[in-house]
């Protein structure tokens, strides 16, 4: 069962974001989700592992590693 | 000590070898020759990236442009710029892009100009936009779809309706103006000229962008005459535009109108290096060419075939793509010819330091000033990077691809193809690929743990905070149709 935790946010800001959602997210709670999501996505860092591993490989093969 | 004044012009597309300076035959360029005879001419420019977004984070902000991960594209909220910093040392700035969507206010190129205009229409702004281009009719769909299901019919289809569509248009009245998809030099230059005259005796930077020789080519008819070539008609132009962009077909058929192409590229060219000439003859009349820096160079540069592929896609790194033009005519500073290799990462940082001016620790290049002031260049290894086969990075699921990284000094360079683990070690004037012998194997591997520690601090700068407000920045644009969500604060110059 998914956890919870509660923060504080100031209250002018939330008004302000409940006027702006207007229908692009249900609730507040919905767009914070999407945003923290979005922005901690590791899509592009899984290449840069990746490519760093690469070149790793190649420099022990090189026997610089 | 009275400041200097700068002027950056850029040039899309523009390759080094068709400029006349680096000899070129044909006469494309007088006034860029001539401002050469008087310049710190580069033999050896090389980009930080290419094509036009992956390119402009090093000449802008002096930093490579995968550097705060690959999900970023463009300049990052508040990050130290050319612009910004010349900005915050007193100078009145101002950019004229000629309608380069990558190059406008939502990939942060506005910051640190008081006057930003990117020319960008709403046709034009459009294009790009996931499901942009104006699909086929139903009927069209089907007989496509149906037809591909078998090679020889798919390709009798695609030959049939070139064709009808080239007969269709051919009925339309239409002028090279009208088919010009980018505003062309002249344009910029008038606006840039008003701005300027409005600065009355205020010390400034001027960045212009122009198009001309991007596709499609549509060069002014005078230019097309003046380049020694035949006066094309729009009608031939929109053709051989049309046939050059074909996907159905391969290099045996596009050679037939190479020349063609080449000609009106050439024109496209030669109208650039035209309206550069009024843009010195300006300033000379405001009285300001006399205390200001001028600079010209080029993002990258353009394919004809040379390697069996068109225009500036980054599926690879060839020197038509990567070497361009870069000249540097300051006052008091006497002609010279650099050959050693220069990055654009160091553009920036050379350019504030030749105007007197503080460079951001930010930058990621260091001023090369000193050296070019006593005409030499100490020898360097530089880093080209793209993402492999991104054409059209607009949104950021299209960025999520392995990275195309090229290591190069004057006498060879490293391609590394990491989504195929393929890797290509040749000699950058011969193109002979995997030399054996002892000082080309050791550069090899020299170059290669230059390619693993570039790779390592992209890796390190991913989490920053720029980065982080990099990509607060894209999601305001999410969803790819134009909603934009004020998310973050506002940035600006």
């Amino acid at each position: 069962m998914a956890q919870y935790r509660t923060i504080q946010l100031p209250e002018y800001l939330c008004v302000r974001a409940d006027a702006w959602l207007n229908g692009r997210f249900e609730n507040l709670a919905e767009l914070l989700n999407f945003l923290l999501e979005e922005i901690m996505s590791e899509d592009g860092a899984k290449l840069d592992q990746a490519e760093e591993d690469l070149v790793a490989q190649r420099l022990r093969d090189l026997g610089y590693l | 000590m009275k400041k200097r004044c700068l002027v950056l012009v850029t040039v899309d597309c523009l390759r080094a070898d068709h400029v006349g300076f680096l000899g070129y035959r044909r006469p494309v360029t007088p006034t860029l020759d001539s401002l050469a005879a008087q310049s710190v001419v580069f033999e050896d420019a090389i980009v930080a990236g290419a094509p036009t977004y992956f390119s402009f984070p090093g000449i802008m902000a002096s930093r490579h442009p995968l550097s705060l991960g690959r999900t970023v594209l463009g300049i990052a909220p508040q990050e130290s710029t050319l612009a910004t910093a010349l900005h915050d040392s007193g100078y009145r700035t101002g950019a004229f892009v000629a309608g380069n969507p990558y190059l406008t206010a939502r990939f942060g190129y506005d910051q640190g100009f008081d006057e930003f205009r990117d020319f960008m229409t709403a046709a034009a702004a459009t294009e790009l936009m996931p499901g942009a281009h104006v699909p086929l009719s139903k009927l069209n769909r089907w007989i496509d779809e149906v037809s591909h299901r078998n090679r020889v019919a798919g390709a009798s289809y695609d030959e049939l309706y070139f064709w009808y569509c080239q007969w269709r248009s051919s009925r339309q009245r239409v002028s090279l103006d009208g088919l010009r998809r980018y505003p062309a030099a002249d344009v910029l230059v008038d606006h840039a000229t008003d701005w300027m005259r409005g600065l009355g005796e205020e010390d400034f930077f001027l960045w212009i962008h122009l198009m001309d020789p991007h596709h499609p080519y549509y060069p002014p008819t005078d230019a097309m005459m003046a380049v020694g070539a035949p006066a094309v008609t729009a009608q031939r132009a929109r053709f051989l535009n049309s046939f050059w962009n074909r996907g159905d077909i391969g290099p045996t058929r596009w050679q037939k109108y190479r020349d063609e192409i080449l000609s009106l590229y050439d024109a496209g060219i030669y109208w650039v290096d035209k309206q550069i000439g009024r843009l010195i003859k300006i300033l000379q009349s405001l009285g300001r060419w006399d205390e200001t820096v001028f600079a010209v160079t080029a993002d990258h540069g353009e394919e004809f075939l040379e390697h069996g592929v068109r225009y500036h896609s980054p599926v690879h790194l060839p020197e038509e793509l990567i070497r361009v033009p870069l000249l540097i005519r300051a006052p008091g500073l006497g002609a010279a010819k650099i050959e050693s290799v220069f990055s654009h990462i160091h553009l920036a940082p050379t350019l504030l330091d030749s105007v007197g001016a503080v460079v951001p620790p930010t930058f990621v290049g260091r001023s090369r000033w000193g050296e070019i002031s006593a005409g030499q260049l100490s020898p360097e290894t530089v880093v080209v990077e793209c993402l492999d086969g991104c054409n059209n990075p607009f949104q950021v699921k299209d960025r999520i691809r392995p990275r195309l990284l090229a290591v190069r000094d004057r006498e060879h360079m490293l391609t590394i193809r990491f989504g195929e683990n393929r890797e290509t070690f040749s000699s950058v004037k011969e193109g002979r690929e995997n030399e054996a012998s002892a000082s080309a194997k050791k550069k090899y591997a020299q170059f290669v743990r230059r390619a693993g520690e570039h790779v390592k601090l992209a890796t390190r700068n991913r989490r920053s905070q720029t980065a982080m407000r990099a990509r607060i920045r894209e999601l305001r644009y999410e969803g790819g149709s134009g909603i934009e969500m004020e998310i973050g604060p506002k940035t600006g110059g």
